[in-house]
């Protein structure tokens, strides 16, 4: 496929010991069975990283491959998925970031870009259509990431920068990787795999075109796909205040992580981060490559401490994170934005081990001296100096920067206070305020507790009935919104019930955990207006007009399923054991705003789930049966 | 009044859209090296700021082609260059003062924006309103009116 059309057509294999380079054609089998972005990750981990390896040695791998749709016209196409082996989790680590630099990646002729071994000396790349450069970061190595990518846009002009702050340099177990100035690879540890290699950043640029296999078809379904998002009731909401829509609804529902998850909500949040105080601070929308949305926003603080501090920001995870997670103030919680992207830190994990720390120091298990100051939930100056600690593994800072898990076990009953799954932190949403087809996400989550991978595509904030076992959610949109939803007609009737007005948590949790894999496979984002609007028809009419290989919408979906169940079987692999997919039992046992999970109930919502997936009830491991049904059954686990 | 591609900066988010369609209609393939219009930015300073030809009315580029391949239309102003006749001299990408005018390596000659037969595609996909296409008049109009909106609001009492 060197002539290829949709894809760039090759991967690029980067040994990083012997400074060698290896191009390999993409066939049409791999490019059906895993598709791109995370899909080809999956295929390239599994494969290549040897089991029980720990995650920072050099046999790890660290793969970026570009979605497939990206870097054309079709719209929200721009994300790149980074993968390895987590140095925090010890599964499949893996994070997903937009803007430009698979465009770039595309550009400059590779879809995947496979980084293997370690570098003798510090390192960065240069890739350029076709060429690879191994270059000195003597220079380079102790700047923060805004610091290299400064140096290195100048240097290489219209190039797209990944790069390691401190964090990923000090093998901080939740470093990111960052992607230009304010967006990252965030979660799961990338950064301290890049940094465990001795790699400073990778520069792309190119020149090379992406030729869609038939234009005019092409156009025709990039436009049908932009007139859909756009008629969703999702779209102008998300348009206007982004990813902060959520902010308010989960504070009114108790369903935040309000200081390391002791309340649903902070007395003072509705005053301090309604919308109008967050129109005050920003202005201007930003968009990714070929977004029609731009839900980005310019920050600009205007008054106080952090007075002319001005960037691209507002999302609701890191806000709520530092806002509702640590009790710190808008204005600090932008400033924490700015610090974790230019340490290269994830800042989920970040606020999530400082909510722990904060929460032993009120238990009386961290002292001052342990730390040399006092910490509290909303003191800013000391929450920003903790995590500065961190970035730099600076006295306490050195412990927690192992992570929740890990640092959970120098304390006495730390573990009481670590809120993770399976060794990430949880985001900023508390299941036990509002139990949904995301919060169960945050269970089967495949990198562990995190809110990305499983959305109901028409989920409705305006409920959060918990009346149902856990096992629903209510529906609350008219008969239209569930004709137009792009979902089989034998699995619409399931997910959703018109009669009693509730969306099947199981069922809903399935699709989306697979509708998602999609768009991380085809590199499109997963916003609710798109969520809501793009399925599986639309994106085979792109597919196949932009690649030539004609493909269904069924086969689409099966190669999504395929890709998790292929990331199961490498968790199952390093050893993943049924009783991890549990919340702290804080959820079961403390209630806020007076109500909390029923440990029993949940295991019978994860069994619906599991056999929904074709997995074992009990012990949720992929059958034999779903295995030899998506070609995976010769793969060990 | 006849149309004009008129670019509001302020109203452009960065998405690129532009770059792309406007290289897939003229050359079949998504590359921003062969776009008529292309945005430049800084990311970390947040700025976005769309260039395409602004159709000078006495262009440099006709000026100075030695062939005769650049050339100005004098009823519809619309400037043009004829890739047949273009010998690849690069002499209208050196003076073009906003550095629109662009080379296609693979093919040996100078290109720039063409307006696409009057239905600019990049105002067609452009998400928010940065490009548009219509008299100056009309543009300036619209302008006026949500400048003096602001003044207005301003100094109400």
């Amino acid at each position: 496929m060197s002539k290829s059309t949709g894809y760039a057509g090759q991967i690029l294999e980067i040994n990083l010991n012997e400074k060698i380079a290896e191009r390999k054609d993409l066939n049409k089998e791999f490019c059906m069975k895993y598709l791109g972005g995370i899909g080809f990750n999956a295929r390239i981990i599994y494969d290549g990283v040897p089991v029980g390896i720990d995650p920072l040695s050099e046999a790890n791998i660290l793969a970026f491959s570009a979605g497939t749709m990206v870097g054309a016209t079709f719209p929200t196409a721009s994300r790149t998925e980074v993968s390895a082996k987590s140095p925090l989790t010890g599964r499949f680590g893996t994070a997903n970031s937009g803007m430009f630099f698979g465009t770039q990646l595309k550009n400059a002729g590779f879809d995947s870009l496979i980084i293997k071994g370690r570098a003798d000396n510090t390192m960065y790349l240069l890739i350029e259509d076709g060429e690879v450069s191994y270059l000195d970061a003597a220079g380079l190595w102790g700047k923060d990431s805004w610091e290299t990518i400064d140096i290195l846009k100048k240097k290489y002009s219209g190039c797209e920068v990944a790069a390691i702050g401190p964090a990923g340099e000090n093998l901080v177990r939740f470093a990111s990787i960052e992607n230009g100035y304010y967006d990252a690879w965030s979660r799961t540890g990338m950064g301290a795999v890049m940094g465990s290699k001795n790699l400073k950043a990778i520069v792309v640029r190119g020149t090379l075109g992406i030729r869609p296999h038939n234009v005019e078809k092409f156009l025709d379904v990039s436009w049908k796909a932009r007139k859909l998002i756009e008629s969703s009731p999702f779209f102008v909401p998300f348009k206007s205040y982004g990813s902060m829509n959520a902010a308010m609804p989960y504070g009114k529902f108790n369903a935040l992580n309000a200081n390391n998850f002791s309340q649903g909500c902070l007395p003072d949040w509705k005053e301090d981060f309604a919308r109008s105080k967050v129109e005050e601070i920003t202005n201007g929308h930003i968009a990714c490559q070929s977004c029609i949305i731009a839900c980005a926003h310019w920050v600009e603080i205007k008054e106080g401490k952090y007075k002319g501090l001005r960037m691209k920001g507002m999302e609701v995870t890191p806000i709520a994170s530092f806002g509702s997670g640590c009790g710190m103030s808008l204005e600090a919680s932008v400033k924490a934005s700015e610090m974790h992207q230019k340490y290269g830190m994830d800042m989920v994990s970040s606020s999530g081990v400082v909510g722990m720390a904060i929460e032993l120091f009120n238990r009386g298990i961290i002292k001052t001296e342990d730390i040399g100051y006092e910490v509290a939930f909303g003191d800013d100056d000391a929450i920003l100096r903790l995590m500065d600690d961190i970035a730099y593994r600076k006295g306490l800072g050195n412990i927690l920067a192992e992570g929740t898990l890990r640092s959970a076990q120098h304390f006495e009953d730390g573990a009481a206070s670590a809120m993770h799954v399976k060794g990430l932190e949880i985001p900023m949403i508390d299941p036990r305020g509002r139990t949904s087809t995301w919060s169960l996400g945050i269970l089967t989550n495949i990198r562990g507790g995190d809110h990305l991978r499983c959305r109901n595509p028409i989920e409705n904030l305006r409920y959060n009935e918990n009346k149902y076992n856990f096992q629903k959610e209510r529906f609350g949109f008219d008969r239209p919104m569930y004709d137009a939803l792009d979902m089989p007609e034998d699995l619409k009737p399931k997910a959703i019930d018109l009669e009693n007005d509730t969306t099947d948590i199981a069922v809903m949790s399935r699709w989306s955990e697979d509708l998602i894999n999609l768009f991380n496979s085809l590199g499109i984002c997963i916003r609710p207006p798109v969520e809501h609007k793009i399925g599986p028809t639309v994106l085979a009419e792109a597919y196949t007009a932009f690649t030539g290989i004609q493909i269904t919408p069924e086969q689409l979906m099966q190669s999504a399923e395929r890709i998790w169940n292929l990331m199961k079987l490498f968790n199952l692999r390093e050893g993943e054991k049924p009783e991890d997919s549990k919340f702290p039992q804080r959820f079961y046992k403390i209630e806020v705003g007076g109500k909390k999970l029923d440990e029993v109930q949940m295991q019978e919502v994860l069994r619906q789930y599991y056999l929904e997936r074709g997995w074992d009830s009990d012990t949720g491991i992929p059958t034999e049966e779903k295995l030899r049904e998506l070609g995976l059954d010769t793969m060990q686990s | 009044m006849k149309n004009m591609l008129m670019i509001d900066h302020h109203k452009c988010v960065g998405c690129k859209n532009c770059e792309m369609v406007c290289s897939l209609v003229h050359e079949g393939i998504c590359a921003s090296s062969l776009s008529r219009i292309r945005v430049a930015k800084d990311e970390r300073a947040g700025w976005n700021v769309p260039i395409s030809c602004v159709m000078c009315e006495k262009p440099l580029c006709v000026t100075v082609c030695p062939v005769g391949a650049a050339s100005r239309n004098p009823v519809t102003g619309l400037v043009t260059f004829d890739e047949q006749k273009c010998i690849g001299c690069r002499q209208c990408i050196q003076v073009c003062p906003f550095s629109h005018a662009n080379f296609n390596q693979a093919l040996g000659v100078a290109f720039k924006c063409d307006q696409c037969e009057g239905e600019p595609q990049c105002v067609k996909y452009c998400p928010s309103g940065a490009i548009t296409f219509e008299p100056l008049e009309i543009a300036l109009h619209q302008r006026r009116q949500e400048t003096a909106q602001k003044i207005a609001a301003d100094t109400l009492i």
